[in-house]
């Protein structure tokens, strides 16, 4: 396979790793392969290239490791999957918590590289007054945020979603690529990305700034703010 | 494949603003003049933070293609420029940080940026907070935004795939996103009120010599249908009031911008459409203020303009603070 990444871009990521990457982070890859349960047209034709991208970013950096399991249910089940092709970044601080659903592609790939980041620093740049009250959420929380990789403004709620996860291993942030599972999209009627819903009960669209984005975290869970 | 693995918008290290420091220049908005006004500045050695709420690049991170930037013959994609805007800025050293300014005050001659971040301080602003579509003028477009209606092709085209959708507009930005739109949909019905679209002529010809598209000028329209998502839109002819139901699944509006003025409003002169009002240098009516690209009074919204207005508002910074 042609590499996916260019020349140019693969010095530019391999210098920020370098500059900012602290401890080791693990990409963890659970797939199915051709003929897989949940594999159809829509997902099928990026099976080969999530493998391939993790592979050349690893290859960028020492303290990034990667682990694939291919067709493998008791990692399914470990992990809780629900999908064809799911990207767990973890580190000290998560728990199987930061999770992408198909390519984090075209601008999700930035996502990526800053959750790497985090990851393996164990800390975010959210605001303090945020952080704080994040860290005190005690139930379980899941954030779906279904994006396309041509939407400018979805990286924005990927990665708050990310960054709460990152804070607190209550919460789950996960991104769902629409193109690659267009019946989960269907599920919560996506016509606009990025969609967040949490828990099943609160949606909104658009990206919110991080304080009304935990509002709607909040609003989930039962906590009444007025 | 390999194209959506170019590094659309880079990460970057330093997330944080100094909030003990005081900025030469604060830059609201990391789009095409935000983002040159960085690189002049920063060429200048002047302390330059950059606040965006979003991703940078702003409204050209949205556009598909960009044909009329200079430099680029065969055109540019508009994430790649918007990304290339980026590297330049970051190169002679601004820093750009994630957060959402909710006030700009003035006193002492020293700004003071209320952020979600915290309180940044600066000798001089330039806001260059872009503007954002006007909605869709119906009751129904709050029920339906999202579940048919929506404002960005290059983000929502995949959801309708195969389906008849409606632009509404007739300017640059309709028939760019008509043109987008219709490597996706099976139809694409391109209502504008007027009897000849305003885009430029170039554009003009490309959408209506596509075998897709139905333009249905004279136009305006009048009502959303559908119970929880869009299943048509009814339109109205400007004159004879004549209506006729499309049968769509999605609208796709672009019929003008209103300016993100609004964190300004109090402080510095806008004018009745909510634009900043400046003078040739940038200047707004505070001093050390200074407004850039879509968000100010301009003839041209384009990404040539905005840069320009950027490096002008930059250069003229820098000679207030020499004066301090």
């Amino acid at each position: 396979m042609e590499k996916l990444l260019q020349a140019k871009d693969e010095e530019y990521v391999k210098d920020l790793f370098q500059k900012n990457l602290v401890n080791e982070v693990k990409l963890t890859l659970i797939v199915q392969s051709q003929g897989g349960d949940k594999v159809n047209k829509f997902n099928e034709p990026y099976l080969p290239y999530a493998e391939e991208i993790i592979q050349e970013i690893a290859s960028l950096s020492d303290k990034i490791m990667v682990n694939i399991y291919k067709d493998s249910p008791e990692k399914e089940k470990e992990y809780a999957i629900k999908n064809v092709s799911a990207l767990f970044i973890e580190g000290k601080n998560t728990d199987k918590n930061i999770v992408y659903y198909g390519m984090p592609s075209g601008h999700e790939f930035s996502s990526l590289l800053e959750d790497i980041i985090d990851v393996s620093r164990g800390l975010t740049s959210l605001p303090e007054v945020v952080k704080d009250k994040i860290r005190k959420i005690s139930s379980a929380v899941e954030i779906l945020v279904f994006v396309t990789p041509t939407c400018p403004y979805c990286p924005k709620a990927v990665r708050t979603a990310h960054q709460f996860a990152l804070e607190n291993k209550n919460i789950k942030g996960v991104m769902i690529e629409a193109n690659e599972y267009p019946e989960w999209s269907e599920k919560y009627s996506v016509y606009a990305v990025p969609k967040i819903i949490i828990n099943e009960k609160v949606q909104f669209e658009g990206a919110l700034p991080e304080e009304e984005f935990l509002n709607s975290v909040y609003e989930a869970i039962g906590i009444n703010l007025a | 494949m390999s194209e959506l693995f170019g590094i659309t918008v880079t990460a970057t290290a330093e997330k944080r603003p100094d909030l003990n420091k005081t900025y030469d220049i604060l830059i609201v908005g990391a789009g095409p003049s935000g983002l040159t006004a960085a690189i002049y500045s920063g060429r200048s050695k002047l302390e330059t933070l950059i606040i965006e709420k979003l991703s940078p690049g702003g409204e050209i991170a949205t556009s598909e293609w960009i044909d009329n930037y200079p430099g680029f013959p065969g055109g540019i994609a508009g994430s790649e420029l918007a990304n290339l805007f980026k590297k330049q800025a970051l190169r002679f050293g601004a820093k750009i940080i994630s957060a959402e300014v909710k006030k700009v005050e003035r006193s002492d001659k020293i700004f003071t940026l209320q952020t979600d971040a915290g309180q940044i301080r600066g000798k001089t602003v330039i806001v260059s907070t872009g503007a954002e579509p006007v909605k869709l003028p119906l009751p129904e477009e709050e029920k339906f935004r999202g579940k048919g209606i929506a404002y960005c092709a290059t983000c929502d085209a995949a959801f309708f795939k195969d389906k008849p959708v409606a632009v509404i507009g007739g300017g640059d930005t309709a028939v760019h996103e008509a043109i987008y739109l219709s490597k996706f949909t099976s139809k694409l019905y391109l209502v504008h009120r007027r009897n000849e679209l305003r885009a430029v002529k170039m554009l003009q010809e490309e959408i209506l010599n596509n075998p897709k598209v139905i333009p249905e000028l004279g136009f305006i329209p009048s009502r959303v249908l559908g119970e929880k998502k869009v299943e048509g839109l009814e339109i109205e002819n400007a004159i004879t009031h004549e209506k006729k139901t499309l049968d769509v699944k999605g609208i796709f509006v672009a019929i003008g911008i209103i300016p993100n003025s609004s964190l300004v409003k109090n402080l510095a002169s806008i004018d009745e459409k909510g634009h900043i009002i400046v003078n040739s240098k940038m200047e707004t009516s505070v001093p050390g203020l200074y407004a850039a690209g879509d968000v100010r009074n301009t003839p041209l919204r384009q990404v040539v303009t905005a840069c320009g207005d950027g490096a002008i508002a930059a250069f003229q910074a820098e000679q207030y603070i020499k004066n301090l």
